[in-house]
């Protein structure tokens, strides 16, 4: 009996002393040196939450994400902060888990005192999240978790979205894949099962039908999220012998998609388009499918413009490895709550939330704005085709596409529209 | 519907049949046996992909640096299959499953954390090793070679495992000691010994499907949880610790999987638990298992 308890109680310590270690890597474990001449800051400091989910499918991105907010805050803070205040980072972790995405937040605002919130990966953990920051009126920017729901549906004014959301992305897309293949006019689609998949393809569905008057969707696929074996999925997806293919499936669930497609002739039989990004090329390397078409949220080969491949440089530097457009959204994100503090002259919630509608920001993205009405940023959405380039060890794309924000979202009065059936009122 | 579409489906749900096949046949002989519901197995699955993937990546051998890793990453999980019993396992045999099932979910919690610890939480990619890179023609349709390679791999694990509880002398004892312990060991065998062996063959036999998976799909966090629901699915329809059972539930929940998918994607997945209630309804203890003594 004793032994036992004995063995539990190891059991335990080793998964205590575990945890830290592991959230030692997440957070600021390798950060650079502070620059030395640090201006004196004559006022407390302005706290930003900084909350990602270190779990799951979401862990290397919000690594990513916090990797850019400390780039960006180290910046800020090198030129005398914000107000001449200095910009503190608090990173909580979220587990991806609904109920502790919304105690963190809570404790974050109560204990931490943060004047503002930047996360988190899961939409389904943001629209928790939602809830709290907005009975509390903390304003959050939502870099990552990028469902419409956030900005419409269940839209509070203590929400700014700087990530294309899931109607915007998947209208862009889709535009980009008629353009591609005008012809094309039935259509299969595969997503992940759950909130995020399932807005991107009924937004594809809305335009695919605007587009193409006569087109027709044979067969919609949903598999699991995490799903890795999609074998019967492409089978079924062939049989159908559709003109393209719509898919919004992301990281190792694309890469392990792409790897069983790939045998079937796949990629050279059907036009394909799916969120095919840095860190799903880079898993892939040589077999990434060259032709193929894929969208993104905005990483350098997407956007080359001299302000991103500043910033590219800068984060090889720090840590030795290639930004990921989870990288430049969290960074941009730090950079808007500057923008509109300093246009506030204050950090006062309701002053900032005035400031930040309407306001622009030159971000590592080009030129975006956040609209009034729901604020969502104008934020670009990336198309290209997967291609070779010599200067890259691994596949990036050509015949890029940026399409602006505010060409691809719901119109103001669309987004009235959903809000008479959700009762939100503004 | 035409022949070659229900064939090329039907050839789907025979390779995933298969992969399920490799992970579960471990989770059930370490039932059969030991009679612990082993949650950790596929986290062990898991680790084994991650290891494999590390010492492919060392090694850099073109064609056959792939299948060494496999095998040695399949060694490293025997290693830890060890640690595991000697240290875990052992002192939980003789009490109830509750605990057993926190004990091995402690080691899933462990083991989760360790590869964010050691990979990051990156999703990682094997290339698909010669000569199973391409596809072959099957009724003048493609099918992916490293599928059948992931058959044929089931097939041989099949064989072997059948080969050792049937016609070997260990194989007897296993299945003595898998009726009736105390019995085994009143004549003499050393059954600390032998269910260490057991433990770390079971292990051994989730890191080989954990290499074996790294090129099929992706390595990523997850898909420990991701292939245990399924394997638990196999084991309550075939019979716990039974090896016929465990080849026909994979069977099973691999074609009810992919003809779900073809006919009514929505529900593919809930088809596989509705047979797995209906089989427990009918015969709870699975259709090769024995009832509970």
């Amino acid at each position: 009996m004793r032994r036992l308890v004995t063995i539990i109680l190891l059991v335990f310590a080793v998964s205590l002393i575990a945890a830290p270690m592991v959230m030692a890597q997440a957070k600021p474990a390798k950060e650079p040196a502070k620059p030395a001449a640090k201006p004196a800051a004559p006022k407390d400091p302005i706290k930003l939450g900084v909350i990602y989910c270190f779990a799951g499918p979401c862990y290397m991105l919000s690594e990513s994400a916090i990797n850019g907010i400390r780039i960006a805050a180290e910046e800020i803070n090198a030129k005398g902060g914000i107000l001449g205040r200095k910009l503190d980072v608090i990173v909580r972790d979220t587990e991806m888990k609904v109920d502790v995405g919304a105690r963190e937040t809570k404790d974050l605002m109560l204990r931490e005192k943060v004047n503002f919130l930047e996360g988190p990966c899961s939409s389904g953990v943001g629209l928790a999240m939602q809830v709290v920051h907005s009975e509390y009126k903390i304003l959050r920017v939502t870099t990552m978790a990028n469902t419409e729901a956030q900005v419409v549906d269940k839209f509070t004014p203590y929400i700014v979205q700087v990530v294309p959301n899931t109607y915007m992305e998947a209208i862009a897309a889709t535009r980009y894949m008629n353009k591609k293949y005008p012809a094309a006019k039935k259509f299969c689609t595969i997503a992940p099962d759950y909130e995020f998949g399932r807005r991107e393809e009924s937004a594809f569905e809305e335009e695919v039908k605007r587009l193409v008057p006569d087109s027709e969707i044979l067969y919609q696929a949903w598999p699991k999220p995490g799903e890795k074996d999609f074998t019967a999925f492409i089978t079924a997806i062939m049989a159908k012998k559709p003109d393209a293919v719509h898919s919004s499936l992301f990281g190792g669930d694309l890469v392990a998609f792409t790897k069983q497609a790939a045998p079937y002739g796949f990629f050279e039989k059907t036009p394909f388009i799916a969120l095919y990004d840095l860190p799903v090329l880079l898993a892939l390397g040589a077999d990434a499918p060259e032709g193929t078409m894929g969208f993104g949220r905005g990483c350098f080969f997407m956007d080359p413009n001299p302000k991103m491949m500043q910033f590219v440089e800068k984060y090889r530097k720090v840590r030795g490895a290639y930004p990921d457009s989870w990288a430049v959204q969290a960074y941009d994100g730090v950079y808007l709550i500057k923008a509109a503090v300093e246009k506030a002259k204050t950090v006062e919630t309701d002053a900032v939330i005035k400031a930040m509608e309407g306001i622009s920001l030159d971000s590592l993205r080009g030129k975006f704005f956040i609209r009034p009405l729901d604020h969502m940023g104008s934020v670009p959405c990336y198309q290209g085709v997967i291609a070779k380039d010599p200067q890259y060890p691994f596949k990036i794309w050509k015949d890029n596409s940026r399409i602006p924000g505010d060409q691809v979202w719901r119109s103001e009065a669309g987004v009235r529209e959903v809000w008479k059936k959700t009762g939100v009122v503004r | 519907m035409s022949f070659d579409v229900l064939f090329n489906q039907f050839m789907s749900g025979i390779a995933r049949g298969a992969l399920l096949f490799l992970v579960a046949s471990g989770l059930s002989l370490t039932f059969g046996v030991l009679r612990v519901l082993n949650f950790a197995h596929g986290s062990i699955y898991m680790l084994g992909a991650f290891v494999t993937y590390s010492i492919w990546k060392y090694l850099l051998i073109p064609v056959v640096g792939f299948y060494i890793a496999t095998i040695l990453g399949a060694l490293v999980m025997g290693g830890l299959g060890i640690l595991m019993e000697f240290f875990l396992l052992r002192r939980l045999y003789a009490r109830g499953w509750p605990e057993q099932l926190l004990a091995t979910y402690a080691v899933v919690l462990i083991i989760t954390d360790l590869v964010k610890w050691g990979w990051g939480g990156e999703f990682l990619s094997i290339p698909r090793p010669k000569p199973f890179a391409g596809a072959i023609a099957l009724f003048g349709f493609p099918f992916p070679s490293y599928n059948f390679f992931v058959i044929i791999i089931g097939v041989a694990l099949v064989v072997f495992l059948w080969w050792l509880v049937y016609r070997t002398r260990l194989g007897d004892i296993i299945r003595a000691a898998a009726h009736d312990r105390e019995m085994v060991s009143a004549l003499g065998i050393p059954i600390p010994w032998l269910f260490t062996w057991i433990f770390v063959l079971g292990a051994m036999i989730a890191g080989l499907s954990g290499g074996v998976a790294g090129p099929y799909g992706a390595i990523a966090l997850g898909m420990d949880i991701e292939i245990i629901v399924e394997c638990f699915a196999v084991v309550v329809i075939g019979g716990m610790g039974s090896l016929p059972g465990t080849l026909l539930g994979s069977i099973i929940v691999g074609q009810v999987y992919s003809f779900g998918i073809m006919y009514k994607p929505e529900l593919a997945l809930a088809f596989i638990f509705m047979v797995m209630a209906v089989v427990l309804i009918i015969r709870p203890w699975g259709i090769f298992g024995r009832p509970e003594r």
